[in-house]
């Protein structure tokens, strides 16, 4: 039976941030729709406006060409819309039969759970993947003990047991290994014969070419393009993905052919941990190197292994010295500082004071008894140098606006005078004035001879300050943009793993 | 309704004045004695400077964050009250020694605690409570129920009797003082203090700005062993006999002194002065209901429902954490 479900102009809003302001998206049975766009461009929103996470501010969602209201996941669910999610919804300490099943078990005439029906509808769903399993798979093993793809397999494997005939997988191959996606894809290719609709949102460009018949473009929470998959090349969907103007004007530090005669100020070779497969690269004093690629592709592991805040194997020399980083307190010894990607739980003491989260790092150079006088006039200084907007330094740092927090971060590690800064997305949500301000302010400590790694989630500040962008992938460095290269369409192109033509 | 922010330490000392001034109004209370009254203020103090001491280390604990506590505080008070009571055996020569010891004993058991806390990943709770059976248990085999021995004349002159004739107050409030002091030291003036509320606040935020969390946690619960040690030592010099369970009664009221104090359960705010006060208030609601000759059920109740009314008042007043 032919179903199809539509969602015309979508308007979502987040306070006062709009994640969709024209989301379009026309599903049929039998058909796979690719939904694509980049980092915040409105996908995530997207497929939660049609799976009833999130209710939209305006527009329509059409089931069968007829008016529906989603109020909540499980009215969707009603509906015959399942998600795999991205985000994994199981429950660590329950078994894989338990969570395939929870609020939907099979129950006995006597009111009690069926279980050996529910052992049972469990084999056959862990049959479609059979093979594919790293461990001995059964329905009582506890999903807490699962490595992370099996449990993306788990979190499939639920979705399709509610019998849905649409069938939403955000990113549902990020963690799978290349046969479980072959696997996948098989059903995937079984499921349209047999009258479901798939919407796939993915980052890799060889699987959207692969599985996809339609796809649909998303920019900026505007759906900017939507089509045939054997009409478009993958140059042509990156070019739709991306913006023509930039809201930011950027002013780079001038002169940068210069800084290769400068010396060695990082070298790291073979850089492995859990999600980095062999990362080298070296960076010269004074350039502000860029870390690009989509969100978990291990730029997180490479900043905190630098800072030697998790365990690592290969070789990282700072300033021709090889040295093992086992704590944090090795990086900074060597005048590392890293601005942490989550400036909450990472970065800041919120109910200590403005002055205790400035001197954290530096306390030990205030002798016994501390003096807190010259603690108060230095973080004084460190505050008026950044701009820092504060009614005292007593105050809790609860007090200060997202923009001003971040400032104290930043702030606690200028006041070591660093000579090598590691920078995790910094103007995560920071206003835009203070935004311009860190701008300024990381061009000119490049120019008094600091260096700068610098990952953001914003291409634009990675081709508008960055003499050179890293770009990961997988785990790895798949290619590195410069000067001409240095451009947003081959960043994305890069990112999506689309092509290695943009490398120079 | 915000801006009603008395700091905690000064709201449980107004506490304690109030309640001392209004049981003059007592049957058998000083009355209209002014001297009877300052003799019996000075006895109360004295009386909570024991509470005090042992409530310092768990001030430490506290505020180190993740679920602190040091549940087995009374047992190794009592411990080292008994290893005092039997090295010293009445000498002066050996009081040096003794104290010497009991910070030791005190210090390694704690050292025990935060290595279970912190390597075994066993939460302290679980550790302390297990910790404080086995010493407990070691007590007992120690001393097959009686121990002989006795507390040195220098004990008793410096703890337990006034300074001089001329002034009456009791060497014990003096050390304490200089305790106070010592703890705000280590607390507001050191390196170590300024870690401590880090790993209390955010143990992320602390490591990754150069703070040894493992570190720091073992040094707080072997501190906090060591300050319940010389908790242990004054306390034998000031009743002169020792008991198997002359710690425990402590251990409560200890955490009660803690939270009354103002400092959060949760870590990463608070003060001794506060601990100080709340220990000054707990002693006295119990001095007074012993005055009025309630039954042991009576004081617990009033005791209880006095924390609770406290720190639901303080709660009220952190309503800026999140």
């Amino acid at each position: 039976m032919a179903k199809s479900l539509s969602a015309r102009n979508i308007v979502k809003h987040y306070g006062g941030v709009v994640a969709l302001s024209d989301g379009n998206l026309d599903v049929h049975t039998g058909e796979v729709v690719a939904l694509i766009g980049a980092n915040g461009s409105g996908k995530s929103t997207m497929s939660k406006v049609i799976n009833g996470v999130v209710v939209l501010d305006a527009g329509q969602l059409l089931l069968d060409d007829k008016p529906v209201n989603f109020s909540s996941p499980q009215a969707a669910k009603n509906m015959g819309i399942a998600t795999v999610f991205q985000e994994l919804s199981l429950i660590p300490q329950m078994t894989v039969a338990e969570n395939i099943w929870l609020t939907r078990e099979p129950m006995t005439g006597f009111g009690t759970v069926n279980r050996s029906a529910i052992k049972e509808k469990t084999e056959q769903l862990l049959s479609l993947f059979r093979g594919t399993y790293k461990t001995e798979l059964r329905p009582d093993d506890t999903v807490g003990s699962l490595p992370p793809d099996e449990k993306q397999l788990i979190e499939i494997l639920k979705a399709i047991s509610f019998n849905p005939w649409m069938v939403i997988l955000d990113e549902a191959t990020a963690s799978l290994d290349s046969r479980q996606v072959e696997r996948l894809f098989e059903l995937i290719g079984d499921w349209k014969g047999t009258d479901k609709a798939i919407v796939f949102i993915s980052h890799r460009m060889e699987e959207i070419f692969r599985i996809a018949d339609k796809y649909s473009v998303l920019r900026n929470g505007k759906t900017v393009g939507a089509g045939d998959m054997k009409d478009i090349n993958d140059k042509e969907l990156v070019k739709l993905m991306i913006e023509k103007e930039s809201v930011f004007s950027f002013s780079r530090a001038d002169s940068k052919n210069d800084k290769k005669d400068k010396p060695i100020c990082l070298e790291v070779k073979d850089l492995q941990t859990d999600s980095l497969h062999g990362v080298s690269f070296s960076v010269h004093e004074g350039e502000l190197v860029g870390i690009g690629g989509l969100r978990g592709q291990g730029q997180r592991d490479l900043l905190l292994s630098l800072f030697g805040d998790i365990p690592y194997s290969g070789v990282i020399s700072i300033f021709g010295n090889a040295i093992k980083l086992r704590h944090p307190r090795d990086a900074m010894k060597r005048g590392l500082a890293l601005i942490p990607g989550d400036r909450a739980r990472e970065g800041l003491l919120y109910i200590r004071s403005i002055l205790e989260n400035l001197i954290l790092p530096s306390w030990a150079q205030y002798g016994f008894p501390l003096r807190i006088g010259k603690a108060k006039k230095d973080a004084e200084q460190a505050g008026a140098s950044l701009n820092l907007k504060m009614a005292g330094l007593a105050e809790p740092v609860s007090s200060l606006s997202g923009g001003n927090a971040q400032k104290v971060v930043l702030g606690k590690w200028l006041m070591r005078r660093p000579r090598l800064l590691l920078l995790d997305d910094p103007t995560k949500g920071v206003d835009v004035g203070t935004k311009a301000e860190f701008y300024t302010l990381l061009t000119r400590l490049c120019s008094e001879g600091k260096t700068i790694l610098f990952y953001s989630s914003t291409d634009e500040e990675l081709v508008g300050m960055c003499d050179r962008v890293l770009v990961l992938y997988d785990g790895i460095i798949r290619t590195e943009l410069s000067g001409a290269s240095l451009t947003k369409e081959n960043l994305i192109a890069a990112s999506l793993g689309a092509s290695n033509e943009g490398a120079v | 309704m915000k801006r009603f922010s008395i700091p905690p330490p000064v709201a449980a000392l107004i506490l304690a004045i109030v309640l001392f001034l209004l049981s003059g109004f007592l049957p058998n209370s000083y009355g209209s004695d002014v001297k009877v009254a300052l003799s019996q203020a000075t006895n109360i103090l004295r009386l909570s400077v024991f509470l005090g001491v042992i409530a310092a280390g768990q001030t430490l604990v506290i505020i180190s964050g993740f679920e602190g506590i040091d549940l087995s505080a009374g047992s190794i008070v009592t411990l080292t009250a008994i290893l005092t009571y039997v090295m010293v055996k009445g000498e002066n020569n050996m009081v040096l020694l003794a104290i010497f010891v009991s910070l030791v004993v005190g210090a390694f058991i704690g050292l025990l605690n935060g290595a279970g806390i912190t390597f075994l990943k066993i939460s302290p709770f679980v550790m302390t409570l297990g910790m404080s059976g086995v010493v407990t248990g070691a007590i007992i085999i120690l001393n097959h129920g009686n121990v002989s021995g006795k507390v040195a004349p220098i004990m008793t002159r410096l703890i337990a009797r006034p300074i001089s004739p001329r002034i009456p107050i009791p060497g014990a409030i003096v050390i304490w003082l200089i305790f106070g002091v010592l703890m705000w030291l280590l607390l507001e003036r050191t390196t170590f203090g300024k870690n401590l509320f880090a790993i209390g606040v955010n143990r992320v935020t602390a490591k990754l700005s150069g703070v040894n969390v493992t570190g720091m946690n073992l040094a707080t619960y072997s501190l906090a062993g060591l300050l319940a040690g010389f908790g242990g030592f004054l306390l034998v010099g000031n009743t002169g006999v020792v008991l198997i369970q002359l710690g425990q009664p402590f251990l409560f009221p200890s955490i009660a002194a803690v939270a009354v104090g103002g400092t959060l359960l949760s870590g990463g705010k608070g003060s001794y002065w506060g601990s100080m006060a709340g220990a000054i208030v707990l002693t006295l609601i119990t001095s007074l209901l012993t005055t009025m000759q309630m039954p042991d059920s009576v004081r617990r109740m009033v005791l209880g429902g006095t924390l609770l009314i406290l720190i639901s008042i303080y709660g009220r007043q952190q309503a800026l954490r999140q």
